[in-house]
């Protein structure tokens, strides 16, 4: 089996992708799920701006033969372009969309969405739905391994794109409405093997067990579905987690269910908790808290402070202290918000109790799916401006006493939309430093749209809109500046990058994956 | 009604579940049915079932048959085909069937015959095949990763791609010199090319990506850039080998 040709030196030289080069993107690259290890998806790119956003054209696209909803954000470093979906990735050419390498892992149990990739030294990483970690060689796609870190027989499964650090690939597990015990898991970078592991519910016994009742903590939920963020000249990741189980019907988990609808930050070395901030104690409305924690340093109150804000599907927009977990400030960022009359002073909401689910039925705003989502919002520190997908909705809950039983699909009873009130999403800028609502965007369709967004220096936002359109917008005005229709429903978060000089955008669009460019003639 | 749905679903779940495993898979039964089936099928499906005036059984909708269909399909033919009927009893049916499902079963689910350790000295040693490919990070480039081909070939594929590799050379393995238009010459796998760009890996696992409109001379080859071996012996032992590799089937081995 040898080759019998002589081989020329390559001119091509694959790069290790390093922490520090992470901690620098998104520059002309896109190197993380948020494109960064803050999650703010603001790109450095300037190419694309307000006066000639107007001439975008689209430049390729590449379909996924049997892809039925991709929902990732793809990375893109030195020309590649990585891909996932359900148990499968691909390396695109990033400058024509032509494929590379394609990686199936054909055994794979499962069916869950995928929603990216992680890379790190030579390597590309990604999950599979029965919550596998695999780690392939970036240029070839080669395995170098295949591990599980949870068991889908027990009833773990995961969509969750990971997260690459300088000591771990960050992991997490789906289960908040079926009855799993959520975690975080750090896995070595070069073998997989687990480095540390924080449970997000706590052991009989342990701190915040007692906020339980006790109720099992092995069904607890508190998933972390979500990538989280990285500080590293803190070395704390903040790790967002997911609602408690039973979804609708707290009376056997009496307390706050912690660690439940928090943002946890851990130490990156050891993942013991630092500290942590619980937005919905007691969560009966499924209001997980997995959206991006996006952090950023700013003069606060007349203060410098390392911040970390997140628009929480609760309903409001939180302003932290990223270094002690204390609360700052928090404004509703939708209108259809009554399940509370405020929040004190430590940010603990006062909930009403009659918008608490009975069998009969209580309606609440906002609805299950939330103000907001796992949809990427991001934060262009010029404008001082956050961008987010917002939805006004209300729900009708229904909550339901029976006997919880783990995988079952039972979730204390359910909810349903109100027909002749039905949803409605809004791209809204928000200032950074009090969460006004600076300007928003409009965007009529069905109520079906998942999809972020991505700011850049340029001073363009682009989103998805609720009718399948990539949109791109003034970043301090939010006037309509180009749309393209891509046919599809928007389910993921774009992405811009450089190479050969010109500036692309990516959306990943139901079965197929569109770039965008300024129009160039040839 | 959702009750009774459910119910439906189960029965028919029961029954399918009650279908497999009809077929023997030992080796004994499927060497027999090769002596019948070289006799009385092979005329139509190909010897290897690659098919030619009957459909290929190596895929499409006659390699996905339930056992009993299979059974049925050989013991009473099909009606309205060419596909005849053949009554040598059930023994000899199953015997056929089990040659017919060996042809498509995957290398790690019939643990072919041959010294395994030495199969593994041959391919990281003196047979050099870890010159070009790897398992699990081990080995070089450019060839096709092998760390889970007994999971995604037949031991019968495999023998084939050691002992005639240019018989079937696998999407993104065509070898490639492009000589550019500055100067250097780059020769690899094509890992993709169409009119505008060619996508190259090069033996030291390096990716060029480049523009049609860079290279003054492509040139694409029909043989593989695999050398075929002509000891069977050692190729035997390469099989049990690599039919081995299955990263699924070791994941206790590489957890932690």
């Amino acid at each position: 089996m040898r080759f019998a040709l002589v081989f020329c030196i390559p001119l091509f030289a694959a790069a290790q992708v390093t922490p520090e080069a992470i901690a620098n993107s998104p520059n002309a690259e896109w190197l993380t799920y948020h494109g960064d290890y803050s999650a703010r998806r603001h790109s450095s790119l300037k190419q694309i701006t307000p006066d000639n956003a107007k001439s975008l054209v689209a430049k390729w696209v590449f379909h996924i033969d049997g892809a039925k909803k991709l929902e990732a954000s793809p990375i893109v470093h030195r020309g590649l372009m990585y891909i996932s979906n359900t148990n499968e990735i691909y390396a695109l050419d990033a400058r024509n969309g032509r494929k590379v390498w394609h990686y199936s892992a054909k055994n794979a149990k499962g069916t869950r969405v995928n929603r990216g990739s992680a890379i790190l030294g030579d390597k590309v990483y990604f999950v599979t739905a029965d919550c596998h970690l695999i780690a392939l060689n970036r240029s070839t796609g080669n395995l170098i391994f295949d591990v599980t870190y949870a068991s889908f027989d027990a009833g773990y499964t995961t969509s969750i794109a990971p997260l690459a650090i300088r000591n771990g690939i960050l992991v997490g597990v789906a289960g908040g409405g079926s009855g799993q015990r959520g975690f975080v898991a750090a896995l070595h970078p070069d073998t997989g093997k687990e480095v540390w592991r924080f449970w997000t519910v706590p052991g009989k016994g342990e701190i915040g067990s007692e906020t339980w009742g006790g109720f099992p903590a092995e069904m607890g939920g508190a998933p972390t579905w979500t990538t989280g963020s990285y500080d590293p000249q803190l070395n704390l990741v903040y790790w967002p987690t997911g609602n408690p189980w039973p979804d609708f019907y707290g009376g056997r988990r009496p307390g706050d269910n912690l660690y439940s609808d928090c943002v946890l930050a851990l130490d990156a070395a050891t993942g013991k908790l630092k500290w942590h901030f619980q937005f919905t104690p007691h969560d009966v409305w499924d209001w997980d808290a997995n959206e991006n924690p996006v952090l950023l340093d700013a003069v606060f109150r007349g203060k410098p402070r390392k911040l970390l804000v997140q628009a929480n599907r609760n309903g409001f927009y939180y302003i932290l202290d990223r270094e002690t977990g204390e609360f700052l400030h928090a404004k509703p960022f939708v209108t259809k918000l009554d399940w509370t009359s405020g929040l004190d002073d430590r940010g603990r909401p006062k909930v009403i109790p009659e918008k608490i689910p009975t069998p009969a039925g209580t309606k609440v705003c906002p609805s299950v799916r939330g103000a907001s989502n796992w949809m990427s919002p991001s934060y262009n520190p010029a404008t001082g401006l956050f961008y987010v997908v917002a939805l006004e909705q209300c729900d009708m809950i229904v909550a339901s006493a029976k006997e919880p039983v783990a995988s079952s699909g039972f979730r204390g009873t359910g909810n349903e939309g109100i027909p002749t009130e039905p949803g409605r999403f809004f791209l809204r800028a928000l200032d950074v430093l009090n969460g006004e609502i600076k300007w928003q965007y409009p965007m009529p369709g069905p109520g079906v749209m998942w999809a972020g967004t991505v700011s850049t220096a340029g001073g363009v936002v682009f989103t998805g809109d609720d009718d399948g359109n990539l949109v791109a917008v003034d970043a301090k005005t939010g006037k309509d500046l180009w749309h393209f229709s891509t046919g599809h429903s928007l389910f993921a978060s774009p992405v811009t990058y450089m190479l050969d000089g010109k500036q692309y955008v990516t959306i990943a669009a139901e079965s197929d994956v569109f770039t965008f460019g300024l129009f160039q003639g040839n | 009604m959702r009750r009774a749905i459910f119910s439906i679903f189960s029965v028919c779940l029961c029954s399918l579940f009650a279908q497999r495993n009809l077929i023997p898979t030992d080796s004994p039964a499927v060497e027999a049915g090769r002596q019948i089936y070289m006799g009385a099928c092979s005329g139509c499906h190909g010897a290897t079932g690659e098919g030619s005036q009957g459909p290929s059984l190596l895929s499409g909708r006659a390699s996905r048959l339930p056992d009993r269909t299979l059974l049925n399909s050989i013991q009473n033919g099909l009606p309205g085909t060419s596909m005849p009927n053949f009554p040598m009893g059930s023994e000899k049916i199953n015997q056929v069937a089990a040659f017919v499902r060996s042809l498509t079963a995957p290398a790690i689910t019939t643990q072919p015959a041959g010294d395994v350790e030495r199969g593994k000295r041959y391919f990281f040693g003196a047979g050099k095949c870890s010159t070009c490919h790897m398992i699990l990070g081990q080995g070089g480039h450019p060839g096709p990763d092998l760390s889970n081909i007994g999971s995604e070939r037949t031991s019968g594929q495999i023998l084939e791609s050691i002992m005639k590799p240019s018989a079937r050379i696998a999407e993104g393995y065509r070898g490639v010199v492009a000589a550019l238009k500055s100067g250097p010459t780059i020769q690899g796998v094509a890992k993709n090319h169409n009119n505008y760009s060619v996508q190259i890996l090069d033996k030291d696992g390096r990716l060029h990506l480049l523009n049609r409109e860079e290279i003054a001379k492509l040139e694409l080859m029909d043989a593989s850039l695999m050398p075929s071996t002509s000891d069977a012996a050692e190729a035997r032992h390469l099989v049990a080998f690599l039919a081995r590799q299955s990263t699924r089937m070791k994941e206790g081995a590489l957890s932690k």
